[in-house]
């Protein structure tokens, strides 16, 4: 038997971008076995939307949980709190609020892919990705009047109204960026330096996918056809604009990247087929009711499947708000797609797992 | 890699060379910011009717009111406790009393003690308030207790005006 | 959704009857306190379309231990390590300190008294 290492990565380190830890047992550059600890960002936001906010407000708090997805936080709370309150919303709410969660996943997608090909050593590549990534920062701005924290969902609707110029600009962008994610697509399918860092590496089977429940493009890269967009359609509706289910066969970060790529794709499709077909209505239900009763609801965000609980007691401030980000599903995952890499790909495979800790930790 | 492809890849980062670099420079050149953008919150206190929702709505609390011992208003707001999410002017039931502008919010500086000068002025206005509202009770039990009183003084007399012959 | 009633002696055959590796997947774990009992969920979902979610629960005094359910799940000991730091629950074969530093409150997510 050779001599066993263990190599701690994190929770500071150069290639990482959020707080995490990673104990590595090596032997020989090999990895052998991994533990993870990824709760150092512990906020207490559940504890705060059951205490301190009246149930209206949760919805910009939960909005705080994650810079990169907070409309798909903010959306399923309000679908939640709506479920409380036995509400339908307006028709051009649900709309807009697709629209906006799926401008909001190109521009999350895009990131994690300038993540891979920042930690796999390819800058050239991920100030050019970053470079065609600013358009959708700025449509969501556009859109919401905000780069990041966007507010856009409320409890009963949106806040806000797509307005025609808008639109007309959402769709010439979109058809500029076209071209710019062929060459994307081009670069990572293609490019033979960064397929040795990737093909490969990190590796899981769809078999481990499914008995670890693994979620999000990390599952759909190993075949593992799950998609809350594919599964439900009471609360938004998916089909009606155009998804389509992409999946991967090899599980490794290769296949993540192309998933990604081609959901882009699909979301583009689908932000498109929005604006055209945008219903006429009002924007939000009003209603004086409070929440009673408990209720779930599962979105797919774009790391993954996103889920609340909520339990109302008649009051203005909620019983509990559970929250489970994706990134909490995939910490199994995460573990397991180390066993067996080089130690030296290690950063590539992180950033291909599209981790999101302050979402698991909130 | 072909002899075409990489004279085609020279000649492009030729190109590089004169072309406009993508980035803004951003404290000489102003960034991009939409018609529409979430800005400062205004207040027009003509028009507030002074029902306190803005107040009661805000997520972050970054609106208050205080109150003086004669009743009067005045209205309070912190830029960077604001999150600027329009919930206010959404439910403000007189258009115009209080609206958004698309003027970004100017940094806060250390001396201006945003936070902990913010919170002390909170208590301060919840305090002012309560001292009005405490005023007003007293003033009213005042009030009836005259009343009472003037109202027991006609019965007596009146008592009086009965009993006598 | 389908809520089932089980019992911290039932719950490990209750779940093995039910779950199979290829047609659920866990979500998560959760703990709501209803004044004196306090309620423990277990969410499942199926991969079909339309999808149905099934949850087991079950009311136990704060204190109980509940089994754990890593042998049948095997994802499902991050969810347990976190409720048990989070909640206070005591879970089998979990130890504390997974989610939060040593040195900090138990059960900060419980309602203060």
């Amino acid at each position: 038997m050779s001599k066993q290492y263990e190599i701690p990565v994190g929770a500071q380190h150069i290639s990482l971008l959020e707080p995490l830890h990673f104990k590595f047992t090596t032997e020989n550059e090999k990895i052998i076995s991994t533990a993870a600890n990824v709760y150092y960002v512990h906020r207490g936001i559940e504890q705060a939307c059951c205490s301190k906010f009246k149930f209206r407000q949760v919805s910009f708090v939960v909005g705080r949980v994650c810079g990169l997805c907070s409309i798909s936080h903010t959306t399923a709370y309000s679908q939640v709190a709506e479920k409380l309150l036995n509400l339908e919303i307006p028709r051009r709410a649900k709309y807009l609020r697709m629209l906006v969660i799926e401008l909001d996943r190109i521009h999350s997608h895009l990131l994690c892919l300038i993540h891979v090909s920042e930690n796999a050593g390819f800058e050239a590549l991920f100030m050019k990705t970053m470079q065609y990534r600013e358009f959708s920062m700025e449509l969501l701005e556009a859109i919401c009047g905000n780069r990041i924290q966007y507010d856009f969902s409320i409890v009963g609707g949106v806040a806000r109204d797509l307005k025609l110029p808008v639109a007309h600009e959402v769709v010439g962008r979109l058809k500029r960026f076209k071209p710019e994610l062929d060459e994307l697509m081009d670069i990572f399918m293609h490019n033979w330096t960064l397929s040795l860092k990737n093909k490969g590496s990190g590796k899981i089977t769809r078999e481990t996918a499914m008995r670890l429940n693994v979620v999000g493009p990390f599952a759909r890269a190993a075949g593992l056809a799950i998609d809350v967009r594919n599964e439900t359609e009471d609360l938004l509706p998916w089909k009606e604009v155009g998804f389509e289910m992409i999946t991967g066969e090899d599980g490794d970060v290769h296949a993540r990247n192309i998933v990604r790529l081609k959901e882009i794709y699909v979301s583009i499709n689908i932000i498109e087929n929005i604006i055209n077909g945008l219903p006429e209505s009002e924007l939000v239900t009003e209603t004086k009711a409070f929440p009673d009763g408990e209720a779930v609801v599962r979105l797919e965000a774009p790391r993954g499947e996103l889920f609340y609980y909520a339990k109302g007691n008649k009051t203005q401030v909620l019983e509990r708000l559970k929250i489970k980000a994706p990134t909490f599903s995939n910490i199994a995952g995460m573990v397991e797609g180390f066993t067996g890499n080089e130690y030296g790909s290690v950063p590539a495979i992180i950033a291909s797992y599209d981790p999101c800790l302050s979402c698991t930790a909130r | 890699m072909n002899k075409t492809n990489g004279m085609k890849t020279f000649l492009k980062a030729l190109g590089n060379l004169v072309k406009k670099p993508v980035t803004v420079k951003y404290p000489f050149e102003q960034t991009y910011i939409p018609d529409d953008y979430r800005g400062l919150i205004e207040f027009d206190e003509s028009l507030c009717i002074w029902c306190r929702r803005c107040e009661m709505v805000c997520p972050p609390g970054a609106i208050v009111f205080s109150q003086d011992m004669e009743g009067k208003h005045t209205y309070h707001y912190n830029r960077a406790v604001c999150i600027y999410c329009t919930e206010c002017v959404r439910t403000c039931p007189k258009e115009g009393a209080i609206y958004q502008t698309a003027q970004p919010a100017s940094c806060a500086l250390k001396a201006e003690n945003i936070n902990n000068g913010w919170n002390a002025l909170f208590e301060e206005a919840l305090k002012s308030r309560a001292a009005y509202a405490a005023e007003k009770k007293r003033l009213a039990a005042e009030k009836a207790q005259a009343a009472k009183k003037d109202s027991a003084l006609t019965i007596k007399q009146q008592g009086k005006c009965t009993n006598s012959p | 959704m389908k809520k089932i009633l089980t019992s911290p002696e039932n719950l490990k055959a209750d779940i093995r009857q039910f779950y199979n590796e290829t047609q659920h997947h866990f979500i998560v774990m959760n703990a709501v306190e209803m004044g004196e009992q306090m309620e423990i969920q277990w969410f499942f979902c199926d991969y079909a379309h339309p999808a149905e979610m099934t949850c087991f629960y079950m009311q136990i005094p704060p204190g109980t231990l509940i089994p754990t359910i890593t042998g049948v799940v095997s994802s499902a000991w991050v969810a347990e390590a976190e409720l048990s730091d989070l909640m206070n629950v005591d879970i089998e074969n979990t130890e504390k300190g997974f989610v939060l530093e040593p040195d900090s409150e138990a059960g900060p997510l419980r309602k203060k008294k």
